[in-house]
């Protein structure tokens, strides 16, 4: 692969990389980095590119690898506790966002944001992102079925969140 | 679409049995205006999904930032150096101490032969001749003190018989 096809057929997808990193990261400085040594790997390993059936998928892997351990280093660092890392990763609104953004929206964002790390992988790249199952399988290096299930239980928690919403108006 | 339709296709969507096309078809109606009431919060999941899937990557120098360091990796290229020069000798020093420790077993298991040290015969043999009336002059030295030795056996040996004889002519 050379630089032109590098540039027009994967810088393409940074904005894919951006958002699947933010959502691990919650930041948006964290998940540039992030997503600039995706292509740097990806660059550097450009022969294997021809090898891999679905580069867009392999370059949603590496952002995934790549952001738990960015996660991993920063619990490090600060030496948290667990429960103050999962705060980080709450969507942060730009103020545009939030003027722009209705109760309801916060709502669901919060109920996105509190499901478990993988459920919320699977939602994020079945309905945001538009991937089918066997991209999810091999983005998050797991069997279909675990991808169902997860998928399963995120969108049936979300649901149940949403009748209460409807039922009592929490 | 009509909301019977719609019901339905939730249902098969909580379910997780929906197609990637299905879920653009509701992603399409949520984005509608006339949402019945009871709707209304599942629309906001989906408006959600869609208003994720909009977050880009506002950095317009990114691009720029990320060919230029994937054009010239010069970081590293001290520390690649580096890297090598140890690798390499790393292995010459594999290579020197294995020889030595192979020799070292060598030799002792079979003691060494007489080497030749010299080319020309003629120049071995005088060495050869040197050497050995080295050896044939001390074998005369050595005589001479043994002869200084034989007088005393003599000396002895006389004043023994002289004993004797004046023993027999008491």
């Amino acid at each position: 692969m050379n630089l032109e096809a590098f540039q027009n057929r994967v810088l393409p997808a940074k904005n894919k990389l951006f958002r699947f990193a933010l959502r691990f990261l919650g930041n948006e400085e964290e998940a540039k980095d992030v997503v600039q040594e995706v292509f740097i790997r990806v660059w550097n390993g450009r022969e294997q590119m021809n090898e891999v059936e679905n580069w867009e998928a392999w370059c949603m892997r590496i952002t995934r690898n790549l952001s738990l351990d960015r996660i991993r280093s920063i619990n490090r660092k600060q030496t948290q506790p667990i429960e103050a890392s999962f705060d980080v990763k709450l969507e942060t609104l730009t103020p545009h966002e939030s003027t722009e953004a209705h109760e309801s929206m916060q709502k669901i964002t919060q109920l996105i944001a509190a499901l478990p790390e993988k459920q919320r992988q699977v939602i994020h790249l079945r309905d945001v992102e538009g991937y089918s199952y066997n991209e999810i399988c091999d983005i998050l290096e797991i069997d279909m079925n675990q991808v169902k299930v997860n998928l399963f239980r995120a969108r049936n928690a979300v649901r149940e969140k949403l009748m209460k919403i409807n039922a009592y108006g929490l | 679409m009509d909301s019977k339709n719609i019901n339905a296709l939730l249902e098969k969507y909580w379910n997780c049995e929906t197609s990637l096309e299905e879920e653009q078809q509701l992603k399409a109606y949520f984005r509608g205006k006339e949402i019945p009431e009871q709707l209304k919060e599942t629309a906001v999941l989906f408006q959600y999904f869609d208003e994720h899937k909009k977050k880009n990557l506002n950095d317009s120098g990114f691009d720029q930032e990320v060919l230029s360091r994937v054009k010239s990796p010069k970081q590293g290229k001290v520390t690649r150096l580096m890297y090598n020069t140890m690798r390499i000798a790393a292995g010459i020093a594999v290579l020197v101490i294995a020889t030595v420790l192979v020799r070292n077993e060598i030799r002792k298991t079979n003691p060494v032969a007489v080497e030749d040290t010299y080319d020309d015969p003629k120049l071995a043999f005088e060495e050869t001749k040197k050497a050995l009336m080295m050896i044939s002059k001390s074998f005369g030295t050595a005589q001479d003190k043994a002869k200084k030795i034989n007088m005393f056996n003599e000396a002895q040996k006389s004043v023994q018989k002289d004993d004797e004889d004046t023993k027999a002519k008491l």
